[in-house]
């Protein structure tokens, strides 16, 4: 999958597992950072980051080792798109 | 009791079928009480959910199930109306009959539909009862006790009877005491099957309780004393109905307040149309009250049964002990009887036995 | 001054059914967390629990956790010897969180995969209060009663609820505890928020991953001092401070400085007129989650000062029982008080040196103590702190 797809993938489960209003989550682009805090950020906190890794393992058939700290990953789309394509099983 | 604070009522908030706002708009409705939407057609009588987002915050509305939506607009409208301050010392307690419901509902639906991956962990909290108080507490910045009171009928009059005992004894200086209930459509289902037979609606309703001592020094508007509030239990089995006349409660309070039952000028029940549940409560009533006993305004005929009407029925006393008006006393539901301007009695009975009584006064 | 004193005792604890059984286990750092049984566990990372281990008797109408509830109620009102008159006037409150629900699942998941099985009356059990009418009904006991939901601290609450029914002068006697059955609700959002540890908890260690769930339930008689004295009864200890407050922080994180745990551990010692350096013990909320005990530790430390007081979690061994946590932790405090023994944290093989405390590691202590507190802290910031005196 093309990060361009994952980011997709991802809009939805904005919508479908955080809750987001749709068009909220359709203005996001990849340069959108996730965490709350963080200027112009969708402002995600610790729970959301929970459902959201769970979100993306059901999705994409992934498994997140969470003894890894992953908090680089989850900073913005763009850094987020790109480790999901990087950890999927090749098609 | 020596020691003991004066409470007092310096703000109220109602986020229901038929009313959404404070004091005034409470006001206006038992002025002029119509039944709310879904009430005469026999359905649970529900919040509009254009009323809700007018109210809270979307950024805010992502994270918060319906019946917390409910309980902080509510606090918040009643929070606005006293004009406290947010600063320490300031306590919350929440009546609710049936919790979040929806959501574990919700919750447990993604297991049976997904597996382990259809869990979802945003919801998980809200499984909890204490959900509703928790995320009110965040939006108002309680610090002080945060309780959640889970009853059957009484959890709103129970929650507003709780906070006035920690305003007087100083547990807190001020203390938001409401009750929420939310009707989805998976309970609405069952609740033929579990045998409730009442009228029910959902809402929330909020009232901000402080010492008189403490609103007096901040200049706050006063909107009714409690005078005197007690919890006890009558004998029944569990679900039941009981014979036992004698009330402990409405004793307790009367003698607190000073207040003979004959010089009471209202009383708000807690019948809903439980015929057995109700008669008892009547019979519990005639017995306390005497022959004299005031004209009785059952206001669930007009909104529903839930929780929040319970903390409603406080703050719907202290206007009739200001106004002299009482709601949904006689026939039709709509007309409103004139009663002497005193002191009001607030009383709830459940099935099961939880029992609680409140005299509420003008100021 | 209406002081309050504790008379009776009762627990159904992963270590078994009465008191006995409860302190035997802690006395001995026995560790009850085992495979679940009770519900399905396939598909999740953790699938142990601390399990109440046998069948407590009860009629088949009454859910799981009703069962537990008025055995250890029954226990607590026999060994305080309240008989028919003193329950009539007894208050009741109740700690409750799951309710019936483990039926109602049952019902639920029966329903949904279009199978009957529960009869309704389970279901109809299903709501936390209904704990409070079916143990009133069961034992007599006509006072005020109320039914406290404040997530992982409800047992606690509800103990501290029923003293200042007491203290306030509304009630002589009253009987007060939570309980919970272990539900797949519970198992299930536990495990889908990673906080449970797939091995038993290890609170307080250096390498601990989570909590483990339990179930329980645990009661306590509480009585007005002068009539306990007058009645003969004697009291395990004093009940002599309470503190509860709210993060109002976040829904399920802890304030990261423990801001509302230390006003709850200070309004406690406040209440009972004491300072920090009068206690000796204390009976920590200890998870076994790396967040709550950072916190609490903190929270500790800012209070007593480091090493000041010695530390144990009875979670180690039991596991969290959710509302009966609270409750079954301050008998573990009273009794740890009674009989001059800290119990253990169990499986703690390398203590966190962020947790500056002796935590005392898998070896029950003797030390001579006056004073001991019990803390709870739950899911959104419900803070709850009791401080027990020997009599």
């Amino acid at each position: 999958m093309e990060p361009k797809e994952v980011l997709d993938e991802l809009k939805t489960i904005l919508v479908s597992r955080l809750k987001f209003d749709p068009r909220r989550a359709a203005e996001t682009t990849e340069a959108t950072p996730l965490p709350k805090g963080v200027e112009g950020s969708i402002g995600l906190d610790s729970l959301d980051f929970i459902e959201l890794s769970i979100a993306i393992e059901e999705r994409f058939g992934l498994a997140l080792d969470e003894s890894e700290d992953l908090s680089a990953h989850f900073a913005s789309f763009a850094t987020l798109s790109r480790f999901i394509a990087e950890k999927m099983p090749a098609a | 009791m020596t020691g003991r604070a004066r409470v007092v009522i310096t703000g109220v908030g109602v986020v229901n079928a038929g009313i959404v706002g404070d004091s005034a708009a409470l006001g206006a409705f038992l002025a002029a009480p119509r039944p709310a939407p879904g009430i005469a057609e026999g359905e649970i009588a529900r919040v509009a959910a254009s009323a809700l987002s007018a109210l809270i915050d979307p950024g805010d509305a992502r994270r918060l199930s319906r019946v917390c939506q409910l309980s902080i607009a509510a606090a918040q409208l009643a929070v606005r109306e006293s004009r406290l301050e947010p600063a320490r010392g300031l306590g919350l307690v929440v009546g609710t009959e049936f919790g979040d419901l929806a959501s574990t509902h919700v919750f447990a639906d993604g297991f049976l539909e997904r597996g382990p991956s259809g869990l979802s962990p945003l919801l998980f909290p809200n499984t909890v009862m204490n959900t509703m108080a928790a995320t009110t507490a965040i939006a108002v910045g309680a610090r002080e006790l945060a309780l959640t009171l889970n009853a059957p009928t009484v959890a709103g009059e129970l929650a507003v009877a709780r906070a006035v005992a920690a305003v007087a004894t100083g547990q807190a200086s001020a203390v938001l005491a409401g009750g929420v209930d939310e009707i989805g459509p998976v309970v609405e289902q069952q609740l033929p099957a579990l045998g409730f037979a009442d009228r029910f609606g959902e809402g929330a309703a909020f009232v901000v309780l402080e010492s008189r001592a403490a609103a007096e020094a901040r200049g706050a508007t006063i909107l009714g004393e409690v005078a005197a509030a007690a919890w006890r239990a009558l004998p029944a089995r569990p679900w039941g109905v009981g014979r036992q006349r004698r009330s402990r409660a409405i004793t307790a309070v009367l003698e607190e307040a000073g207040v003979e039952a004959a010089h009471l000028g209202a009383v708000y029940v807690s019948a809903s149309g439980d015929a057995a549940r109700d008669a008892w409560e009547h019979a519990v009533l005639s017995a306390a009250l005497g022959p004299q006993a005031p004209p009785a305004a059952a206001l669930a005929r007009l909104l529903g049964r839930h929780a929040g009407l319970g903390v409603l029925r406080v703050a719907a006393a202290a206007w009739t002990a200001r106004s002299g008006l009482l709601p949904a006393a006689a026939e039709p539901v709509t007309a409103v009887t004139r009663v002497s301007s005193r002191a009001g009695l607030v009383h709830g009975l459940a099935r099961g036995g939880a029992h609680v009584a409140l005299v509420v006064r003008a100021a | 001054m209406r002081r309050v004193v504790v008379t009776g005792l009762g627990a159904v604890s992963p270590h078994g059914i009465g008191v006995k059984a409860f302190w035997s286990g802690l006395a001995a750092g026995a560790c009850a967390i085992r495979p679940l049984t009770v519900i399905e566990s396939e598909g999740f990372r953790c699938r142990i629990a601390g399990e109440v281990p046998e069948t407590v008797a009860g009629s088949a109408r009454r859910t799981r956790a009703d069962r537990f509830a008025i055995a250890a109620t029954g226990e607590a009102l026999e060994d305080a010897g309240l008989g028919v008159a003193e329950r009539a006037d007894a208050a009741l409150v109740v700690g409750a969180v799951g309710g019936g629900m483990l039926e109602a699942e049952a019902w639920y998941w029966a329903a949904t995969r279009g199978r009957r099985s529960v009869s309704l009356p389970a279901v109809r059990s299903v709501l936390p209060c209904a704990h409070a009418d079916v143990l009133a009904a069961r034992w007599g006991l006509r006072g005020p009663r109320h039914t406290v939901v404040t997530a992982c601290s409800s047992g606690a609450v509800a103990v501290a609820e029923a003293a200042a029914l007491i203290a306030d002068g509304v009630v002589d006697v009253a009987v007060a505890g939570g309980v919970d059955a272990i539900t797949r609700i519970c198992f299930m959002g536990f495990n889908a928020l990673k906080l449970l540890d797939p091995a038993p908890c290890r609170p307080f260690d250096r390498a601990r991953r989570g909590m483990s769930i339990g179930e329980g339930a645990g009661f306590v008689v509480l009585e007005e001092a002068a009539r306990a004295r007058a009645r003969g009864v004697r009291a395990y200890a004093e009940l002599a401070g309470y503190g509860m407050t709210t993060d109002a922080y976040h829904i399920t994180a802890p304030e990261p400085e423990g801001d509302g745990m230390v006003r709850a551990i200070r309004d406690a010692l406040g209440q009972a007129r004491e300072t920090p350096p009068a206690v000796q013990y204390v009976n920590a909320h200890g998870t076994g989650t790396p967040q709550n005990d950072r916190v609490e530790a903190r929270a500790l430390e800012r209070v007593f000062g480091e090493g000041a007081v010695l530390l144990s979690s009875t979670k180690s061994m039991i596991g969290h029982t959710m509302a009966a946590a609270g409750s079954l932790e301050a008998i573990a405090t009273v009794l740890a008080l009674t009989h001059g023994v800290v119990p253990p944290t169990a499986n703690l093989e390398t203590p966190d040196p962020e947790v500056r405390f002796d935590c005392v590691p898998r070896a029950p202590r003797e030390a001579l103590l006056d004073c001991a507190i019990s803390n709870s802290f739950g899911f959104g910031g419900q803070n709850v702190t009791l401080l027990f005196r020997r009599r």
